[in-house]
């Protein structure tokens, strides 16, 4: 018997959220299939890749350091990282602004976030210290002095989603992340909250989280895949979000990606496993429904774009 | 699995008010209920003219023209005796947010509801009854049978058909109460949709009293695969646990504030 294809149709889509402005705009989201079922439907956007630049500086990383090599300014870096091959968005990760570490004053953040959207002219994502406190007083800031770039600001979470939400959301026109650490329930329990604030859905991007692969990766999987299941299949427009994930910040602070090669010879140079753990980490993610990851390395980047670019 | 479908009912000409509506082609108190049924979280809304002999037709298209235009062509269930004024009410209808439903078909006198719901690619409610209430589930399910036959012979889905076991009134058949239940599994072991006029089985109680009945009622139809109702959903407990069914049946995902949504 002959083999009849019957393709899997979802009268669903995932939002399509615009990042960026002008001709350099990228479109997260859009699809009406499971990840890369091409089979079933045209993608519609091709999941996107983002270069995590730090106001804290370049990585020791000898690869990374050569990539930046002659970049002494945020604003070079970041006019790096925008030309990295396979990237198509830089996000800005303020992480010096937390209280337990650097602790930077909110100016002296947004001071960095200008000199980097000022010279970047494609899509910005900016990704607060991730404490709770400090990212309510500094997104909104971030927020407002972004007008007009339409970026991304990351994130709203369950204990400050009024402040960032209002801030980016509503007051300055914004994209806004809505994060929560794998937990499926209350990814959708910030959705309906920050809609009920007034943010339009259209202008959420999920980041539900992640961990490398290795480190409790299953519950990511099935997270991700739940959400897509929902969104597509039970038409839940409270799920429909597309999702980004961060992904260098969880993979090179695993023990493989940071265990000197002194400390661990038999497990080769640091670099290669820290690659590793970013690439593999980025393509589970993007399998499992992730429309966006956000990488450090330039060859993680180049190696994700091509496999995206293959499956497409 | 689909979320449970809630019909709302409360466009119905027997209530004075929407009587008059409809006699003077006034939109206000229509769309006056089409929105708090909305609201309340109503996916589907009846439209019961009544028997609507004179001019059921041109009272059919401007209702459906009218509550469609309104409400982002919120999906119908056109709801009357008489057949032309259904097909003039479907001439006019948006499929947009999903087909209309013909309310109703029976296994006797209205079965040919069946072939103008094929002709016109419409869902169908099937009341599994002829000349009276079924005797038994085997009654039932011969008519059930009868008409899944009659409908695929014309090119139906067999889930177009929503098969309806006929609610029963508790105060005087509280003891055939389990076999409508019963009847409900074997609609939904054989695959098939089901709905009904839920509220009946209260009908003759003390007005506190019914919304209590009616989601015991409806959690108990829904374990059994009860697929969509007939209701009023400004009944907030009734509504309350439809949602709370939805989530136990894993046929909507669990936020804090599923009730809401």
């Amino acid at each position: 018997m002959p083999f009849n294809q019957k393709p899997q149709k979802f009268n669903a889509n995932i939002n399509t959220v615009e990042i960026g402005y002008g001709d350099k705009a990228i479109k997260l989201g859009g699809e009406c299939t499971f990840p890369f079922y091409t089979f079933d439907a045209p993608l519609e956007n091709a999941p996107k890749v983002g270069v995590e630049i730090s106001d804290m500086g370049l990585s020791e990383i000898p690869g990374i350091q050569k990539f930046y090599e002659g970049a002494s300014t945020m604003a070079e870096i970041a006019k790096k990282a925008e030309a990295m091959e396979g990237a198509d968005f830089v996000c800005l990760r303020l992480e010096g602004g937390d209280p337990n570490g650097a602790d930077k004053s909110v100016d002296e953040l947004v001071a960095v976030v200008k000199e980097v959207a000022e010279a970047v002219t494609g899509p910005l994502v900016v990704e607060g210290c991730k404490n709770v406190e400090k990212d309510s007083e500094l997104l909104p800031k971030v927020a407002e002095v972004l007008q007009g770039k339409n970026a991304l600001v990351l994130s709203a979470r369950e204990e400050n989603y009024k402040a960032v939400g209002a801030a980016a959301g509503l007051a300055y026109n914004q994209k806004v992340g809505a994060e929560s650490a794998v937990d499926i329930n209350l990814a959708k329990q910030l959705n309906v909250v920050m809609t009920q604030l007034g943010v339009k859905a259209q202008d959420i991007v999920m980041n539900v989280g992640s961990a490398a692969v290795g480190y409790g990766f299953e519950y990511v999987v099935s997270t991700m895949d739940r959400i897509k299941g929902a969104a597509l299949s039970q038409n839940d427009n409270m799920l429909q979000m597309p999702i980004i994930t961060t992904v260098a910040d969880e993979s090179w602070s695993v023990k493989e990606a940071m265990a000197s090669e002194e400390d661990m010879p038999e497990w080769g140079p640091l670099e290669d496993r820290g690659i590793s753990m970013e690439v593999q980490t980025a393509a589970a993610v993007l399998a499992s429904g992730s429309d966006a990851v956000i990488l450090k390395h330039p060859q993680s980047v180049a190696a994700i774009s091509k496999m995206i670019k293959e499956l497409m | 699995m689909a979320k449970f479908v809630t019909i709302g009912e409360r466009i119905h000409c027997i209530s004075p008010s929407i009587r008059k509506a409809m006699a003077e082609r006034d939109p206000e108190p229509i769309l006056k209920r089409a929105k708090e049924q909305l609201d309340a979280g109503a996916t589907y809304l009846d439209v019961n003219i009544g028997p609507a002999e004179n001019d059921g037709e041109d009272l059919m298209k401007w209702a459906v023209q009218l509550i469609q235009s309104n409400f982002d062509n919120v999906p119908l269930a056109l709801d009357t005796a008489n057949k032309k004024a259904i097909e003039a009410g479907i001439s006019v209808y948006n499929r947009s947010k999903g087909k209309p439903i013909v309310n109703s078909a029976d296994a006797g006198g209205r079965i040919e509801n069946i072939d103008l719901a094929a002709a016109n690619d419409a869902i169908v409610i099937a009341l599994c009854s002829a000349e009276g209430i079924a005797a038994d589930n085997d009654e039932r399910m011969m008519h059930c049978q009868n008409m899944l036959e009659r409908g695929m012979m014309l090119g139906m889905e067999p889930t177009d058909l929503w098969f309806d076991p006929l609610f029963l009134v508790v105060k005087g058949m509280q003891d055939k109460q389990m076999e409508v239940l019963e009847a409900i599994k074997m609609f939904s072991d054989m695959g098939l949709n089901s709905t009904g006029g839920l509220s009946n089985n209260s009908n003759g109680m003390p007005k506190h009293i019914r919304p209590i009945m009616d989601s015991a009622l409806v959690a108990m139809c829904m374990m059994q695969g009860l697929t969509s109702a007939i209701v009023n959903p400004c009944d907030l407990r009734l509504m309350e646990t439809i949602k709370s069914c939805d989530v136990f049946k894993n046929n909507t995902l669990y936020a804090d504030s599923y009730l809401e949504i």
